[in-house]
């Protein structure tokens, strides 16, 4: 690996993630699916957890299955996204004229967020969710308004989900076409990018959620073969052997409109019931991202009128008024 | 005016109209109270309060998210193996245990701020300046405070014995591999002193952090680790240092007279007065020890208005600060 100028390198020697050899006496549970087909995770979002910015939001969805407690390795992970907003600014001087807004979206992997552990320079992959994310969100915000402005919306994995069980031989490719946890990323991305607009105060059409629904054919006993292909919503990829398609949509619930979608496998015959169970996902993470966006609103609402009517009774310390002189 | 009128009654504006037209008139006004105050309503020698949570990330081997006030840092320490077999240079024999960390290389501390935290850091380019020095700063207290024993990150080997030695010779041992500890730290929200933020998240994660057991197999030539949580161990750290961040605010200027001015020291500045403070304190408190009484570190930059009294009293103040820090971490 080259070595980066700008950063402190790793040791000469290059070091290898450590091998764990398989437990004699602990055997090596798969996790396995206990929600029905049409249920989600429980998700949380919040908005604001980035002050200095236009505005933030913060997005997870917890661990689900329990975890073998007595074994070092995690079996399955959940998702952490930050997310944040910064604009409408205006755009450098030796800009081209630009009469729509200028979205720049960019997607990072923090080193830890992964099995094996990322580098600081961007890859392939997160690009491309950076362009899949530009694609949901440019169909939702109303550019005309903000002529020769640019807005940034930087988002950080710092825990991603995975694209298979870590005991699979070559779990990590999870399928024929693999990348799975990468789909459940972008959902996760477009839904925690719209509540920091929303946080922002940039126009927007609607509020654009994502959602992801994948079809899989495990095997009985975990094995491969037998078992019907069945469609699933809000798939987390260690939990099922065979996941043969899968699909993500960014949709506006309001106006029945769909402004990304990205689909990958071979769902033969079932592509439509495909991307109608990834909506109906969508659909059930909007509700969240409504019930987060209100409070939000609601917290700031209230503030505003308590500045109004000049009673800030915070108990960190009260800003006092000064005369300034000259 | 040219008729003799009254002087025009004042006009007000909002506060945050004033901060950011005139920042520095803003701070001035202030602070030169009866009772001296800053803009966000903290007085000079408070410090902000921490909060840290340990233990979030599911795929590091130690972590901790800690929030000073609106600076939010995440730090995750990674094990990784580099066998001894790989080293190109290895140690000399001369060399002392305490630096046989810093010469391998053993820890790599890394913080990256274009992550959106700020409107100033915004992804896209190259680590700048400020990235690289801190990131610099937090190696050299790394190894300067000795925190990890180099015992403790050693996968050590009995070679079994041969016919050719005698029973009664002790079976040698050797260093077949290291553990090396990538600490990636990642600044989410930055408003103000990211060092202190990011030190006591370095701190936090590595005492969170759990090594697996680890062994070298002769056959494969290769180090096993045991993937059951009974068997591995937490880092013991030598020591805890916390680090307190001082901002100097002084009107002078080169349109008035050299020594007519006011100063105030700021504990603990946020990112409206970092951007109007030149000078700037970091003082680094470790445990006292027997013979020394306990600063790791003492760092004074951009200018010479804190003299030997206002020293005292920051140390003091450095001391108090890590007793409520340390009391936050848990001992």
């Amino acid at each position: 690996m080259q070595a980066d100028r700008r950063r402190i390198n790793a040791p000469s020697g290059g070091t290898a993630p450590p091998i764990f050899a398989t437990p004699k006496d602990t055997p090596l549970r798969r996790p396995t699916r206990t929600r029905k087909p049409d249920e989600h995770r429980k998700l949380f979002l919040r908005t604001g957890v980035v002050p200095s910015a236009s505005g933030s939001a913060y997005y997870e969805i917890p661990l689900q299955s329990p975890q073998q407690p007595e074994l070092l390795v995690p079996s399955s992970s959940s998702l952490k996204i930050t997310c944040s907003v910064h604009g409408p600014r205006p755009l450098p001087r030796n800009a081209a004229f630009s009469p729509n807004l200028l979205l720049t979206t960019h997607v990072k992997f923090a080193p830890f967020a992964t099995r094996n552990r990322r580098g600081y320079m961007r890859d392939a992959g997160e690009r491309d969710l950076g362009m899949h994310l530009e694609t949901a969100l440019r169909g939702v915000i109303i550019g005309e308004r903000w002529p020769k402005s640019g807005c940034e919306v930087v988002i950080t994995v710092l825990e991603g989900e995975e694209d298979g069980w870590w005991g699979d031989a070559g779990g990590q490719e999870g399928g024929r076409a693999g990348g799975w946890g990468m789909m459940g990323v972008l959902a996760g991305c477009i839904t925690v990018a719209s509540a920091a607009l929303v946080d922002a105060g940039i126009d927007c059409v609607d509020m654009v959620s994502g959602g992801v629904a994948a079809l899989v054919q495990d095997g009985q006993d975990g094995t491969k073969v037998g078992g019907e292909a069945k469609i699933i919503l809000d798939p987390s990829p260690s939990e099922h052997q065979n996941i043969r398609a899968g699909c993500v949509v960014g949709y506006l619930q309001s106006r029945d409109e769909v402004t990304e979608m990205w689909m990958k496998g071979d769902a033969g015959t079932q592509v439509e019931a495909l991307v109608d169970e990834a909506v109906k996902a969508a659909s059930l993470t909007r509700t969240v991202l409504a019930e987060a966006v209100r409070e939000a609103m609601g917290l700031k609402m209230g503030k505003a009128s308590e500045e109004a009517t000049g009673g800030l009774k915070e108990d960190k310390g009260k800003k006092k008024d000064v005369v300034m002189t000259g | 005016m040219a008729n003799g009128s009254p002087t025009a009654p004042g006009i007000s504006f909002p506060r945050q109209t004033f901060a950011k037209l005139t920042p520095g008139p803003f701070l001035h006004a202030h602070l030169k109270q009866q009772e001296p105050i800053r803009a966000s309503g903290r007085s000079p020698e408070d410090f902000r309060k921490p909060n840290i949570n340990t233990g979030s990330l599911t795929h590091s081997n130690g972590s901790a998210v800690v929030r000073v006030g609106d600076t939010a840092i995440v730090c995750g320490v990674r094990a990784e193996i580099l066998l001894a077999s790989d080293i190109p240079h290895p140690p000399r024999d001369d060399l002392h245990e305490d630096d046989l960390v810093e010469d391998l290389g053993l820890l790599v501390p890394n913080l990256e701020l274009s992550t959106g935290c700020s409107p100033a850091h915004l992804p896209g380019s190259a680590p700048g300046t400020l990235a690289q020095s801190l990131s610099y700063r937090i190696l050299s207290l790394i190894n300067a405070s000795n925190l990890v024993r180099p015992s403790d990150l050693a996968v050590l080997y009995t070679e079994p014995q041969t016919e050719d030695d005698t029973p009664a010779e002790e079976a040698s041992k050797v260093t077949k591999a290291y553990w090396t500890l990538y600490i990636d730290i990642l600044c989410i929200a930055l408003d103000g002193n990211p060092f202190d933020a990011a030190w006591a998240a370095v701190i936090a994660a590595l005492q969170n952090t759990l090594l697996p057991k680890a062994w070298w197999d002769p056959d494969r030539e290769a180090v096993l680790c045991s993937p059951l949580a009974a068997d591995a161990r937490q880092l013991q750290l030598n020591d805890v240092p916390i680090a307190s961040t001082f901002a100097v605010f002084s009107t002078a200027s080169p349109l008035k007279r050299r020594n007519e001015f006011d100063s105030w020291i700021l504990a603990d500045p946020d990112s409206f007065e970092e951007d109007l403070c030149k000078e700037s304190l970091t003082i680094v408190v470790a445990s006292k020890k027997a013979s020394c009484g306990g600063i790791l570190r003492l760092e004074k930059t951009g200018g010479s208005v804190i003299g030997k009294v206002s020293m005292q009293q920051c140390v003091r103040m450095a001391e108090d600060r890590w007793s409520e820090w340390k009391a936050v971490m848990g001992g």
